[in-house]
């Protein structure tokens, strides 16, 4: 981090609480990392770890009862969490981009998406209406939709679930966001359109050096995609690691436990599957200590008594008082 | 499309032959038209003549197929209480109950539509509830409780508005019209007011629910992460999603609004159509009851074909179920 | 991705019925109110006529006393608290009688249309195929038509079968069937639906299979599934019910006036609204908005909570 240029996205101790019936139930712990311009962070993790939440309380899009209690959110130097509900509106779709999970039920149903592309255009650039139509149709066309004129004028319905996600990619970039944030975005695919997906999105990162923060379950993505990952776990950052050492030397037993129990091929070109043992804790239900102690082979007694705070590396931090030695890899 | 919209039709049309059928039957099984339309010391001569001219003594399927001849070509029957021709009587109420109608339906949208979109987007917010609160009462409220309180209000206490009648009448030639009067424009105050209190009511909460639904979708969260302004989230992109069901909701309240103005219109002694027919009801005048009974069924059968035929405009989505 | 929520699982704790019953007073305040209004007026409308000549048939001994106002206003008197109307009647009086006509014209009416539109509902479910296509086109068509107007309908046809002339017992009559009559549809198609359901479930095979009839799978295993819905349907309708009689009534065209009910209290007090006698149609239109408000909201309730698949459809 010494070296490192100042980031594009520093996010530091984010905390988030869901109100339920009065109690208040933590669902980000103090959560800390930063994405540097032209970089791809993975954000990976169990359903339930808190990925998405942090990618929605970035841009102040979480849903009630949750609600962000604490931290700081700096993009280029503005602090998100301190601005305006109008300055906010800005920030989204014009320097953050936000990829949304699901086509089918992203996309307006009742307005081209001709319009929306315009629409979202108009909300951040002081375009005359030809040249959005314009920048409209261009990037119809650079997500890869044949017939842009045609597409222009349809509905959402009319086109298949692929064709939808490369709209909603479209609607995402089309205002040139700094920073995109991408919520699993080819989890609601078919296999054979995930990785078209993954390759248009790498394809517009390179061309435009976007940064990019890729939030996915799914360890192959971010083997393909992240430059750099963060594992996080009930609510938790437990490491962040750039991919080639988070994929051959984890520091937290959990990121170990996480790839062993992906298929992979291994380096002997075996397949591997093991099984963490237990079941990562609900909300409200995270034990003391490390979150991660009661299914790890080498928690001891601090790990029951503190949460172990994030130690940093050269390039990679973890928060673990017994972290895997590089040859246990 | 186009077939489905000719099915729709022809599926339409059978339903009023279906309703025409039972009209028919009433007319032609209830009440006795020779002792209504016969003098007391008419000869057995002219009791036969009236029985040929009538078609009574042909079969029921001719005398049916005589019925629908007869109502295409604008012969609705006699009254059995006035004598007059049926049709004489409906062109004579038409026009006010068509005002009437208009008039509340005015009422629905400048006020309805405004303040079920206000609740939809702020439900929370004291005036929401209050509003909710407000047509909740006008959702269970009789009609005729509403009408009379009304006129205990603006008639009677504050001597406002008339309570009945329909004030200074413009003909036109074609059509008598009140709307054309200062007076006319008050008299239709009140009952406008009572006829729209369902259709206001049901319509805010129509809109409320189906705002709030809309508001919590996945796309209108998209809408918010790309920056669009909260006026055009709500206003374009929610709305454009409400329509249809709402449209669809209230085409179906249509024989309600219906109902109400045959009981608003006795409330205010409105010449209207309502009037008649309960005047119809009250002296057992089957032939009118007939007519309006197929009446009230063609004019809601139509509109909610048309609202049906019409989806494709609001949401193309409809084409594709429909083929 | 939503966060999973892990709520802990209650133990199965055993609780008295009152202790429920308490329970699920002090989680639903409105209901609650709604249903001791509902007991007070019916305990009213059936407890006063108890204690009370029946001042439609005795009116003219008090026609002194007519017109007299509100117990609170100038010339009120305290033994008419809520004053009398055009005959001397007093209206806490007429009001019990005039409600208790409503009252049972309403659970009347319901009754008819839940045992014709339930059995029509059992026969089309059951049966299938053409006599179930043929019912609920019939259906179909009669929604067109509202309740209320095809009570209206139903009533002018009566008369003019029976004449324009005829006895209370038949007035009554002919309302509660016309009410009846214009609900059907709706336990029809509720009923119908569940039948379908139920009709497939193994437990209804295998009464089949034991060789039961028809008839007995219909009141043994079926019917029992399907009664919530339907009460709670029937809950919603007494409140419209009881409107649509008051409607009709009023009209002219229900319950004659020599057996008053809310409707033509109301009717009758409305000729006097122009003239400032407000109290005589004002308090009738209060105490039926009062109960039908109250049925109303706890009918919503009981729909909410027996069943919430039924949300949002009326």
């Amino acid at each position: 981090m010494i070296n490192a240029p100042a980031p594009l996205l520093d996010v530091r101790d984010l905390t988030v609480t869901i109100n339920r019936d009065g109690k208040l139930v933590t669902a980000l712990d103090k959560v800390s990392f930063f994405v540097n311009p032209g970089e791809v962070l993975g954000i990976v993790g169990e359903s339930g770890a808190g990925k998405s939440i942090t990618g929605a309380a970035i841009i102040d899009l979480l849903v009630p009862p949750l609600k962000r209690t604490g931290g700081t959110i700096t993009l280029a130097g503005t602090r998100l969490d301190q601005l305006s509900p109008k300055a906010m509106r800005s920030v989204r779709g014009g320097r953050i981009g936000f990829v949304f999970q699901d086509p089918m039920t992203s996309l307006n149903p009742v307005i081209t998406i001709g319009q929306q592309l315009c629409d979202t255009i108009q909300a951040h650039l002081k375009l005359g209406g030809n040249q959005t139509k314009k920048r409209a149709l261009d990037w119809l066309d650079r997500v890869g939709l044949p017939n842009p004129d045609v597409q222009f004028k349809r509905y959402p319905h009319q086109l298949s679930g692929g064709m939808r996600q490369r709209v909603v990619i479209a609607l995402a970039l089309c205002a040139d966001p700094a920073l995109v944030i991408a919520d699993e975005p080819t989890t609601a695919l078919d296999v054979s359109v995930q990785a078209h997906i993954l390759e248009l999105l790498r394809d517009l990162h390179r061309e435009s050096n976007v940064s990019m923060m890729l939030i996915t379950h799914d360890l192959g993505v971010i083997a393909k995609m992240a430059d750099r990952v963060a594992v996080l776990y009930a609510g938790r950052v437990a490491e962040i690691s750039p991919v080639g050492e988070l994929f051959n030397a984890p520091k937290h037993p959990y990121t170990r436990g996480l790839i062993r129990a992906t298929p992979m091929p291994s380096a002997t070109g075996e397949m591997r599957l093991d099984q963490i043992p237990g079941a990562m804790p609900g909300l409200g239900a995270v034990p003391p200590g490390c979150a991660f102690n009661p299914r790890c082979f080498r928690a001891e007694g601090d790990c029951r008594a503190t949460i172990p705070p994030l130690y940093h590396e050269e390039s990679s931090a973890f928060s673990c008082f017994h972290p895997l030695e590089r040859v246990t890899a | 499309m186009l077939n489905y919209a000719a099915s729709r039709i022809v599926q339409t049309v059978i339903v009023l032959l279906v309703i025409s059928f039972i009209a028919f039957l009433l007319v032609a099984n209830i009440g006795d038209p020779l002792a209504a339309l016969l003098s007391a010391d008419a000869t057995v001569n002219e009791r036969l003549e009236l029985i040929a001219k009538l078609g009574l003594d042909q079969p029921l399927w001719t005398r049916f197929l005589h019925f629908i001849g007869n109502m295409l070509h604008g012969d609705f029957g006699f009254s059995y209480r006035t004598q007059d021709p049926v049709a004489n009587l409906i062109a004579e109420r038409l026009p006010a109950t068509v005002e009437l109608a208009f008039v509340s339906l005015l009422i629905t949208i400048v006020v309805g539509v405004p303040a079920g979109i206000y609740c939809g987007v702020n439900p929370n917010s004291l005036f929401g509830r209050f509003i909710m609160l407000i047509s909740t009462a006008g959702i269970t409220l009789p009609n005729f409780v509403v009408g009379i309180l009304l006129i205990a209000v603006f008639s009677v206490q504050l001597g406002l508005l008339p309570s009945f009648g329909r004030g200074t009448v413009v003909d036109l030639g074609f059509w008598k019209t009140g709307l054309l009067s200062v007076s006319g424009w008050r008299a239709i105050l009140l009952p406008a007011a009572t006829l729209s209190t369902f259709q206001v009511a049901f319509i805010i909460r129509m809109l409320r629910t189906q705002l709030m639904e809309v508001g919590q979708s996945e796309h209108i969260r998209f809408a918010r992460a790309r920056g669009l302004s909260e006026a055009r989230i709500w206003y374009v992109y929610a709305i454009k999603n409400t329509l249809l069901p709402v449209i669809t909701m209230l085409g179906l309240q249509l024989g309600n609004i219906i109902a109400f103005s045959v009981v608003t219109e006795n409330v205010f002694a409105w010449p209207g159509l309502g009037s008649l027919f309960l005047q119809s009801i009250q002296g057992a005048d089957i032939p009118v009851i007939a007519i309006y009974l197929i009446f009230v069924g063609l004019v809601f059968m139509v509109i909610n074909l048309i609202v049906e035929l019409l989806y494709p405009l609001i949401d193309a989505r409809v084409l594709r179920r429909q083929s | 991705m939503t966060p999973v929520v892990n709520t802990p699982a209650a133990g199965p704790v055993r609780r008295s019925r009152g202790a429920k019953l308490l329970r699920a007073m002090r989680r639903a305040p409105g209901p609650t109110l709604c249903a001791i209004v509902i007991i007070a007026l019916l305990i009213y409308a059936f407890v006063v006529p108890l204690f009370s000549l029946n001042p439609f048939e005795f009116s003219g001994m008090s026609v002194l006393d007519s017109f007299i106002p509100p117990a609170w206003m100038a010339d009120g008197s305290p033994d008419f608290p809520l004053g009398t109307d055009d005959q001397g009647r007093n209206l806490i009086t007429a009001m019990a009688y005039g409600m208790r006509t409503s009252i049972i014209v309403g659970f009347l009416s319901v009754t008819i249309g839940l045992v014709l539109g339930g059995s029509l509902g059992l026969i089309a479910g059951f049966v299938g195929g053409k006599v179930d296509a043929f019912i609920m086109r019939v259906a179909d068509v009669q929604l067109a038509y509202p309740a209320l107007l095809l009570a209206m309908i139903i009533d002018g046809a009566a008369r003019a079968v029976l004449g324009t002339e005829r006895s209370v017992g038949t007035a009554i009559a002919i309302v509660v069937m016309s009410i009846g009559i214009a609900f059907w549809v709706q336990y029809a198609r509720t009923i119908r639906s569940s039948v379908m359901i139920e009709r497939d479930q193994d437990y209804v095979s295998a009464a089949r299979i034991t060789g039961r009839s028809n008839l007995s799978i219909i009141v043994l295993h079926i019917l029992p599934n399907v009664m919530a819905p339907v009460l709670v349907i029937a809950t919603i309708n007494l409140g419209i019910a009881i409107i649509t009689e008051a409607t009709l009534s009023f009209l002219g065209i229900g319950i004659p006036v020599t057996s008053p009910s809310l409707g033509t209290l109301i009717r009758n007090g409305n000729n006097f609204l122009q003239s400032g006698e407000w109290w005589i149609s004002v308090w009738p239109c209060l105490i039926l908005v009062l109960f039908v408000v109250s049925v109303n909201i706890l009918g919503d309730h009981l729909r909410d909570v027996y069943n919430p698949r039924l949300r949002g459809r009326s």
